[in-house]
């Protein structure tokens, strides 16, 4: 059972490369010549935010480390078979490591790594596959957010902040929890309204900037002047919403996430952006890919259960933190006591809470 | 309905799917052109991995989830009405069968009809609102269902989130608890291999695509074999004619809707009792609009569904060979649409021929006036 | 002023299954009112699209102002001078009223629409006609009466001389109905012709100079206005001849099969659609209904099938069957042939033998235990059509595909077959070829006969004469008299129907 498996596999494998073979750059030493897969989440690349995030890894290892890449994406609302389908593929066109972005991949993670066993698998933001051939890479999320809680405090005059989330899932609320816990830490009498743009199974929260500029001008309106959005496309709504009030004298912070958003930002946007709360997922999908090119492995012991590997990017090792393009955190001497929260929870001083308080 | 199978009466049968098909091809050529891409390759790579065994698998599997969606939109086509609110129908009928089935265990036979007849009457349930909206107070049921799904899609987020998840370690996905193993059904890759055909990864077609079979003959022999559906038939065809012949036109629009959200609440079971068992945050969104354009490609008639259903896996299937030849996957739904958009146009044609035949036939009849 | 301003020669058009218009000739004058009178059916509108030029006439021709004409296209006829006052307006509600008037001929300046133009010359032709309106007011705030206004306007700016206005005073009240007429004076005072057609004889007579009678397709008269009474022209209308009844050979029984008590039926307004209607049909007898469409007729089929909610005890076969449901009403053996065939008694889109079950499909032969029986019903699909000589392919044909005799013959078949106790006959042979009018005269005389009680409503007075026992007239939801055919002449029925209105 098991060997004729094997040969169908191999037989797919041979079609598919063939056919392949035409818009896949042709690596010049096919046995040496990494070749990576990458699987976007939905929504795919250009969101500004986390796709493009690990797709600017990609890139950087394609120029870095010489590697041959090929991305799949999948289909907003599409079968769970079909990002199975997508991993298979690459897997059977000899595309190894494969890394899958974003949580909803992981059942298929699972079930394809098992057929493949000689390949390497990497899954971002989620924890729960014990294969030896998987690396989970995940973030400390919260703890970025905890700064960028520290900060929005300080900066805020009226003591009122908002926290807007793309999409109410249990990871971004562990964005909510980590920043209204910095919030609450350094100004006790300060208060957050957190809102969501969409409730699942509806996700284009995290792609719907004008119903989250609705949402923030609801903030702003009820006098919030710090606004922290993690919501991916739909920040944009945000930082358009804050250029808006400031020029109608009721000056807005906004606090960006996931990627440095800053660089991306209109000069009107950038005037108003404090900081932003940068997930490296680049670095992640960077490190990854160099440590297979090294013959080496992402494995790191998670503490989440038996055999489950792979890296928590966290304030220690800088895979989260806080942007400071734009420095304003130096100019309204924030950096400080953001530095000090910060060397408190590398040292555990401070632990940051992952579930909001209920 | 129903016409004698005369040779020429089969071909004009299947003239209309095969020309709007060569249509449909022809504008995702042009698509294709226009994107710098070579048709001819295109649908070759298609074709060629949408043939393996276990694209014909997924396919099938695909298929059979459409075809029960369709099977639910169109029952209530057959009754004049347009039950858009499928999607919603099928999203609780799942939710909830995940959670009351996961509740307990049972024998496996029994435990999987619990979990049918839960999913089934949720899915009747819900359909029964927008139909009591329009019996009492007349609100439309297109834009009484259209709203339902957000509000369905609304509700569900509540559930799972708040009432029905269970954490698992490490993962950032919701879902609900598990389905205890007497709740699955087994692939029928065992039967494949008696016949002769090896295992292939990603496994083998759904056991439940029997349901979707057995739907099939149920929808068949209560929309033309039974009083019922003759009623529903005659509202949908003729208001009037049908009050007047005695049917109770709000009754009817009650049945009608509950009967295709119980259907509804089906489509999503071959693939939560055969492969996800439960239901999460990655619960398949859409199929319930799917349904609606396999519908009207079928024309209502449980054949054609059926090679509806098929034809639309086959080219979602077959498509997802064309990323890795840089090529988008979405061509595939510009194909659906094409092949949609000449169907309806190609059914008039050959409707239109028909009239024809049946005004000559009336003439050799010797009918003058 | 007294040039043909049109002129119908021989015009005659035929559809499938039915000869709309046989021979219809009509001359309008200018500064004439000419009125186009007949029965439904007698091929008023028929003849009035092929002047208009939604249909060609298979013969005949047409002379506007002396020339002959052929029109393709009501685009040709406008052209031509002819414009159409419809029944039921064609107005975009949300324009006001100027912006409909000049709606699809726009007068433009420098590439934009020239409202003050539009503006003035609307006003003009208000004022010259004796059309009142507000150019500014928004369609959907007028009434009725203001709509008509407006469409008339429409017809006027696009330069008509001959106006056709069909059934205007159906939807307006007495008052918008006065108004009206000061305008048509109006219209002929400027020297244009209106061609007014009606079945209201009492407002045609009030109306116009002349008057056109059509019978079964043909013109029958061309008459003066203030020559005739109500009473002549309903009788051009039905026609003057005596009916020629066989002598029934059988006697009503004594068995009372329907019996209605008191039904009032609801309106809209203040006025009941049926008022306090009591009478009683024995087995084996035929009750004809007489009276201008429009007064409770439909309503009281609609009341007996369970259609209509209404007040009053209905006793059928000695129950009361006044709470039944439609389908209870119908399995009981009620039989029906509606008043609209192809809306009420077919799926025209259906195959014969799927008719065959409609108003029977909970019942036997159609259908046991809830599961219809298909070869069953093909094959007694097969049989009505040998026996009610429907003629069409087979079971399998289409009900659209046939003529409108043969889906009579076949609804009549149908009805029949259950062997009803008692059978509702709306117009049972209207719009129907002489053929088959025969024979459903004959299958209901043969049922009659055999004891099947019989509510007959008909337009056609010969035919109630010809078919009834025993005939009332209805009149604004009433009955108002009942008359023994025997003993009645159709003048006595006219005046219980026509001029009793007025």
């Amino acid at each position: 059972m098991r060997l004729s498996k094997r040969v169908l596999t191999a037989a797919i494998a041979v079609t598919t490369v063939a056919l392949a073979a035409p818009a896949a750059m042709a690596p010049a030493n096919a046995k040496t010549t990494v070749k990576v897969g990458l699987a976007f989440d939905i929504g795919g690349r250009g969101d500004k935010s986390f796709n493009d995030s690990a797709y600017a890894g990609l890139v950087k290892a394609q120029k870095l480390l010489k590697v041959v890449t090929k991305t799949v994406s999948a289909t907003a609302g599409g079968a769970a078979t079909e990002r199975e389908d997508k991993l298979r593929l690459l897997a059977q066109a000899g595309y190894n490591p494969i890394i899958a972005v974003g949580f909803l991949y992981a059942d298929s993670v699972k079930k394809v790594a098992t057929e493949f066993p000689k390949t390497r698998f990497a899954i971002i933001d989620d924890a729960s596959i014990a294969l030896p051939n998987v690396s989970s890479l995940v973030f400390a999320e919260e703890q970025g957010s905890y700064l960028a809680g520290v900060a929005a405090a300080k900066a805020s005059k009226s003591g009122k902040i908002g926290y807007i989330g793309g999409v109410r899932i249990p990871l971004l609320q562990k964005f909510e929890a980590g920043f209204v816990a910095g919030v609450k830490a350094t100004r006790k009498s300060a208060t957050v309204d957190v809102k969501y743009v969409s409730e699942p199974p509806d996700f284009t929260g995290f792609a719907d900037p004008a119903k989250a500029k609705v949402i923030a001008k609801g903030m702003t309106d009820a006098g919030a002047d710090v606004i922290y959005s993690a919501a991916g496309g739909s920040g944009k709504g945000n930082f358009e919403n804050a250029t808006e009030a400031s020029a109608a004298g009721k000056p807005v912070w906004t606090i960006g996430v996931d990627s440095d958003q800053y660089l991306t930002a209109s000069a009107a946007e950038k005037k108003h952006m404090l900081t932003s709360m940068v997930k490296h997922v680049d670095v992640a999908v960077f490190d990854m890919i160099s440590a297979f090119v090294k013959g080496k492995k992402v494995a790191d012991n998670l503490g989440v259960g038996a055999g489950i590997t792979g890296r928590r990017y966290n304030l220690k090792n800088n895979g989260v933190g806080l942007a400071t393009s734009g420095g304003y955190l130096k100019k309204l001497k924030i950096a400080a006591a953001v530095n000090a929260a910060a060397a408190k929870i590398k040292t555990g001083v401070i632990k940051v809470p992952t579930v909001p308080a209920a | 309905m129903s016409r004698r199978f005369s040779p020429q009466s089969i071909a004009l049968t299947l003239a209309a799917p095969l020309v709007a098909a060569v249509f449909g091809l022809g504008i995702s050529s042009i698509a294709l052109m226009i994107t710098h891409n070579s048709p001819l390759e295109t649908f070759r790579a298609m074709w060629d991995y949408g043939t393996q065994v276990g694209s014909l698998i997924e396919m099938v599997n695909l298929g059979a989830v459409y075809y029960i969606a369709a099977l639910a939109v169109a029952l209530t086509f057959k009754a004049g009405l347009f039950n858009i609110g499928v999607e919603s129908q099928i999203r609780l009928g799942a939710l909830f069968a995940a959670w009351i089935g996961a509740m307990f265990t049972l024998p496996p036979v029994l435990h999987v009809f619990v979990i049918l007849v839960v999913a089934s009457l949720v899915g009747a349930m819900w359909a029964f609102l927008p139909a009591l909206l329009k019996v009492k107070r007349g609100v439309s049921e297109v834009i009484s269902t259209i709203m339902l799904n957000s509000i369905g899609s609304a509700l569900s987020a509540y559930l799972l989130a708040d009432h029905f998840q269970q954490l698992v370690a490490g993962s950032n996905n919701v879902t609900t608890k598990p389905l205890p193993q007497s709740a699955w059904v087994p692939d029928l890759m065992s039967w494949l291999n008696r016949v002769g055909i090896k295992d292939v990864p990603g496994g083998g077609p759904y056991g439940l695509v029997f349901l979707a079979v057995a739907l099939g003959f149920l929808y068949s022999f209560i929309v033309n074999r039974t009083r019922f559906g003759f009623d529903l038939r005659a509202s949908g065809a003729s208001p009037t004619a049908a009050s007047v012949s005695g049917v109770n036109p709000k009754r009817m629009i009650i049945l009608a809707m509950m009967l295709s959200g119980a259907f509804a609440g089906l489509a999503m079971m071959p693939v939560m009792l055969g492969e996800s068992h439960a239901y999460t945050l990655g619960f398949r969104g859409g199929v319930g609009f799917t349904g609606i354009a396999i519908a009207l490609l079928g024309r209502n008639n449980a054949v054609g569904i059926a090679f509806s259903s098929l034809l639309f896996g086959f080219l979602e299937v077959s498509a997802r060979i064309l990323e890795l030849n840089g090529i988008a996957t979405e061509i595939y739904i510009i194909m659906q649409g094409a092949i949609l958009l000449s169907a309806v146009a190609a059914y008039e044609v050959v409707r239109r021929y028909r009239e024809t035949l049946n005004a000559r036939a009336l003439a050799r009849a010797g009918v003058t006036a | 002023m007294n040039e043909l301003a049109v002129e119908l020669r021989h015009i005659v058009k035929k559809f499938p299954g039915v000869v709309a218009n046989k021979d219809v000739s009509l001359k309008a004058r200018r500064g004439e009112v000419h009125a186009l009178v007949g029965e439904n059916g007698a091929g008023k509108s028929t003849v009035m699209k092929v002047l208009y030029g939604m249909q060609r006439p298979d013969a005949g021709e047409i002379l506007v102002d002396g020339q002959q004409v052929r029109f393709r296209t009501p685009a040709e006829a406008i052209a031509a001078g002819i414009g159409m006052v419809h029944q039921h307006f064609m107005l975009a509600d949300n324009f006001t009223v100027l912006e409909n008037v000049i709606l699809g001929s726009e007068p433009t300046k420098h590439g934009r629409i020239d409202t003050a133009a539009a503006r003035a010359r609307i006003l003009e032709m208000a004022a010259a006609y004796g059309l009142d309106i507000d150019p500014d007011a928004m369609v959907e705030n007028l009434g009725v009466g203001e709509r008509q206004r407006v469409e008339i306007l429409k017809v006027l700016y696009r330069g008509a001389k001959i106006l056709i206005f069909d059934e205007p005073t159906a939807v307006l009240v007495p008052q918008e109905v006065d108004e009206l007429f000061a305008a048509l004076q109006g219209l002929r005072a400027e020297g244009l012709s209106v061609i007014f057609i009606s079945h209201k004889l009492d407002e045609v007579l009030r109306v116009a100079d002349n008057v056109t009678v059509l019978r079964h397709g043909q013109t029958v008269a061309e008459v003066a206005a203030d020559s005739v009474t109500a009473q002549d022209l309903a009788e051009l209308m039905v026609g003057a001849e005596l009916p020629t009844a066989p002598p029934r050979s059988t006697v009503p029984h004594e068995r009372v099969v329907l019996s209605l008590q008191g039904i009032t039926v609801g309106g809209q307004g203040t006025r009941d659609l049926l008022h306090d209607v009591s009478f009683e049909i024995r087995a084996g007898e035929v009750v004809g209904i007489a009276g201008v469409e429009g007064n409770g007729q439909h309503e009281l089929i609609d009341a007996i099938i369970g259609l209509a909610p209404c007040q009053g005890t209905i006793v059928y076969n000695g129950t009361d069957i006044s709470r039944f449901s439609v389908a209870r009403r119908r399995d009981s053996g009620m039989g029906l042939i509606p008043e609209d065939r192809q809306r009420e008694a077919l799926l025209m889109g259906s195959a014969l033998w799927e008719n065959r079950m409609l108003g029977h499909q909970r019942s036997a032969p159609v259908a046991r235990h809830g599961v219809l029986q298909l070869k069953a019903v093909k094959a007694d699909a097969a049989v009505i059509m040998r026996e009610y000589d429907v003629r069409a392919p087979g079971p399998e044909t289409p009900a659209h595909a046939l003529s409108g005799g043969n889906q009579q013959k076949f609804i009549v078949g149908r009805e029949m077959s259950r062997q009803p106790s008692l059978l509702l006959a709306s117009h049972p042979t209207r719009g129907v070829d002489v053929g088959a009018q025969a024979a459903i005269w004959e299958e209901l005389r043969k049922a009659r006969d055999a004891g099947m009680a019989i509510l007959l409503i008909s337009a056609d007075l010969e035919e109630l004469m010809a078919m009834s026992d025993v005939i009332k007239v209805m009149l604004r939801g009433r009955i108002s008299g009942t008359f023994d055919p025997q003993r009645t002449t159709l003048e006595q029925l006219g005046v219980a129907m026509t001029v009793a209105s007025a």
